[in-house]
């Protein structure tokens, strides 16, 4: 039998993985991996601020109430006496984890639906699509207005709200993908091999989606995280008693021409970093999920 | 010998916008056990779509199977439900396609495709399912396979990947391979290699393989029997030896002429046969070769309708001009 290659060059070529090929092109895109150490640095400061801070997020005290940014205070304190960064840090508790249930909640309606509208076709298709056109053309403030009053204002009640009215997004995007990878090749083969409708999906259509999956979630994170700030911001997000950058900058915006323009800037310019972040890891995802960019 | 394969009267349609594409209408062949018959013919000639309608692989919609019957041992399979023809297709027949560079998966692993292949139909465990893909990659002639089944479809060269369908098809030990095209789409030097592979599993296996190709060199080789296509229809059959030595139908003469022969004279050139495959959507009456056929004189050809006549014993034709055994193609 014909040797295809000798067993030396074999062994000497480097062997990646899809998902380490992509890795590696994504660690080499600076402003990505900016974007990921800020979240990352993000993270961390939500996880053990309540270790290091020496103030409760809701500690109140009024005795020292609207003070600049000091050593005591870094970025100062609220209305009530609260130490500015501590309820920042704590506010990124709720962004972050808005912004990441929230895409657990899309992917858990969204992938099925979208998978099953795919690949079963014919009416199945038809009528779940049109169910997504109904939820897409649905005003989303009002939905989550609805929610919100049936659920009330918890935390799990913004993942829930928020997921609800933005799962349409992967639907369609998986549908879409599987609809053309249906036509592939290696689908067919897999059916002349015996393969169920089930393990196709599961194991051939569903993996060769989730690149762009990936892509939009972390698109669909900012998004999240700036909606739960928004709806914070008009008074029907997550209860005033969690710190949220939205609820921050609400209390902020009486005070902007009342001599503490501070209590404003920090939540808007976290908001915002945080925003990009994700923005460029977003970026840098595509990029790096992107065969045909492949050097 | 029985038959293994019964197509009869097999006629797949495509409704689509343009209207109705007649890829297949009637096709009717047999294979016996163990035995190597091709199909042969033009690209969209309905090789293919033949193929695929066995082990209703068509895309429904548009493509619908709407008449016939496929007896495989004797059970027809397009009365089989969608969990019968699923325990059939892979175990019973199996397919090698004609791209291999698209037929794999490319998000999971050779030996994971393999081992998933074996345990849709085998009541195994996965280390098992894994050495047996291990021996499957080696009987088909992979170099280093304990390495190479973590590897993806992307680390190998398009023969290899072909080498990797190939095991997969025999990997539940079948009764019958369909090879689409399986060497179309690998270079010179590999298809010997392949084609011989395949021949000698089928042998070793006692499989039956239906060999779809358009190449006559190969059909020559491998094929018992030859079935030639033109425009959804088969329009001559017979053992390979006798087909080729005297064709009873002026569309296997064309392609016959058109395949470089070691023992034609050097001069002489290669003929093409003109023009091109008819629109099937818009079929014509009487013989589809009729636009192309050189031997043609009008009468009859344009009016009767095909029909399969046997001319010589096992060998038909639908030519009408064959039919009193007077070949005018073979007076020079």
């Amino acid at each position: 039998m014909a040797q295809v290659a000798s067993p030396i060059e074999i062994a000497e070529r480097p062997h990646h993985t899809l998902w380490g090929d992509a890795f590696i092109r994504l660690r080499r895109n600076r402003l990505a991996m900016v974007g990921a150490v800020i979240i990352i640095l993000f993270a961390i400061g939500a996880i053990i601020i309540p270790y290091v801070s020496p103030y409760a997020y809701d500690k109140q005290n009024l005795a020292n109430n609207l003070l600049g940014p000091s050593w005591q205070h870094l970025l100062g304190t609220d209305i009530l006496g609260r130490d500015i960064f501590t309820r920042l840090i704590y506010g990124a508790r709720t962004s972050l984890s808005v912004g990441v249930f929230t895409q657990l909640i899309i992917l858990a309606i969204g992938i099925p639906i979208g998978s099953l509208a795919g690949s079963l076709g014919g009416r199945t298709d038809n009528l779940l699509m049109r169910f997504v056109d109904v939820m897409y053309a649905f005003p989303d403030i009002l939905l989550i207005i609805l929610l919100r009053s049936i659920l009330g204002g918890s935390i799990y009640m913004m993942f829930l709200a928020i997921g609800l009215v933005a799962w349409v997004n992967v639907a369609r995007l998986i549908r879409g993908q599987i609809l053309s990878l249906k036509e592939r090749d290696f689908i067919t083969a897999a059916r002349a091999m015996g393969g169920s409708t089930a393990y196709r999906i599961i194991r051939h259509l569903i993996p060769n989606s989730l690149g762009p999956i990936i892509v939009l979630v972390t698109f669909s994170v900012p998004r999240a995280i700036f909606m739960e700030a928004a709806l914070s911001y008009i008074g029907i997000g997550v209860d005033p008693s969690i710190p949220s950058w939205g609820t921050m900058i609400r209390d902020g915006y009486d005070m902007i021409f009342a001599g503490a323009p501070y209590i404003i800037i920090f939540p808007a310019i976290a908001i915002a970093i945080l925003m990009l972040s994700f923005t460029f890891l977003g970026d840098g995802l595509r990029d790096a999920l992107d065969p045909r960019l492949r050097k | 010998m029985g038959n293994l394969l019964e197509v009869r009267d097999l006629t797949t349609h495509f409704f689509t916008q343009d209207g109705v594409v007649k890829a297949v209408n009637g096709i009717s062949y047999t294979v016996d056990e163990g035995e190597t018959v091709a199909l042969v013919g033009e690209s969209g000639c309905g090789k293919t779509v033949g193929a695929l309608s066995i082990l209703r692989l068509i895309p429904e919609p548009p493509g619908k199977i709407l008449s016939g019957e496929i007896l495989f041992q004797g059970k027809d399979l397009l009365k089989l439900s969608r969990q019968e023809i699923q325990q059939v297709r892979g175990a019973q027949i199996s397919m090698i396609f004609q791209e291999p560079l698209t037929s794999l998966n490319p998000v999971l692993t050779i030996g994971r495709q393999l081992s998933e292949a074996l345990q849709a139909h085998k009541k195994i465990d996965s280390q098992t399912a894994r050495d047996e893909a291990i021996k499957l990659l080696q009987m088909v002639g992979i170099p280093q396979a304990e390495r190479r089944v973590k590897d993806y479809p992307h680390h190998f060269s398009g023969g290899m990947r072909q080498r990797v369908m190939i095991a997969m098809a025999i990997s539940c030990r079948p009764k019958l391979i369909i090879a689409d095209e399986p060497t179309t789409a690998v270079d010179v030097t590999v298809q010997a290699q392949l084609l011989e592979m395949i021949r000698g599993f089928t042998q070793e296996l006692n499989t039956s393989l239906i060999l779809i190709t358009h190449n006559l060199g190969v059909v020559a080789r491998y094929a018992q029997r030859i079935y030639v296509m033109y425009a959804g229809r088969i329009v001559e059959y017979g053992p390979t030896a006798e087909v080729f030595h005297q064709p009873y139908h002026p569309y296997t003469v064309g392609l016959l002429k058109s395949v470089p022969r070691l023992d034609q004279p050097k001069r002489e050139r290669l003929q093409s046969i003109a023009g091109q495959p008819p629109d099937l959507i818009y079929a014509p009456e009487g013989c589809a070769f009729q636009p192309r056929c050189v031997y043609c004189d009008g009468g009859q050809c344009s009016i009767q309708e095909e029909k399969l006549i046997e001319i010589s014993p096992g060998h038909f034709s639908s030519c009408v001009l064959a039919k009193g055994g007077v070949l005018i193609w073979q007076k020079r």
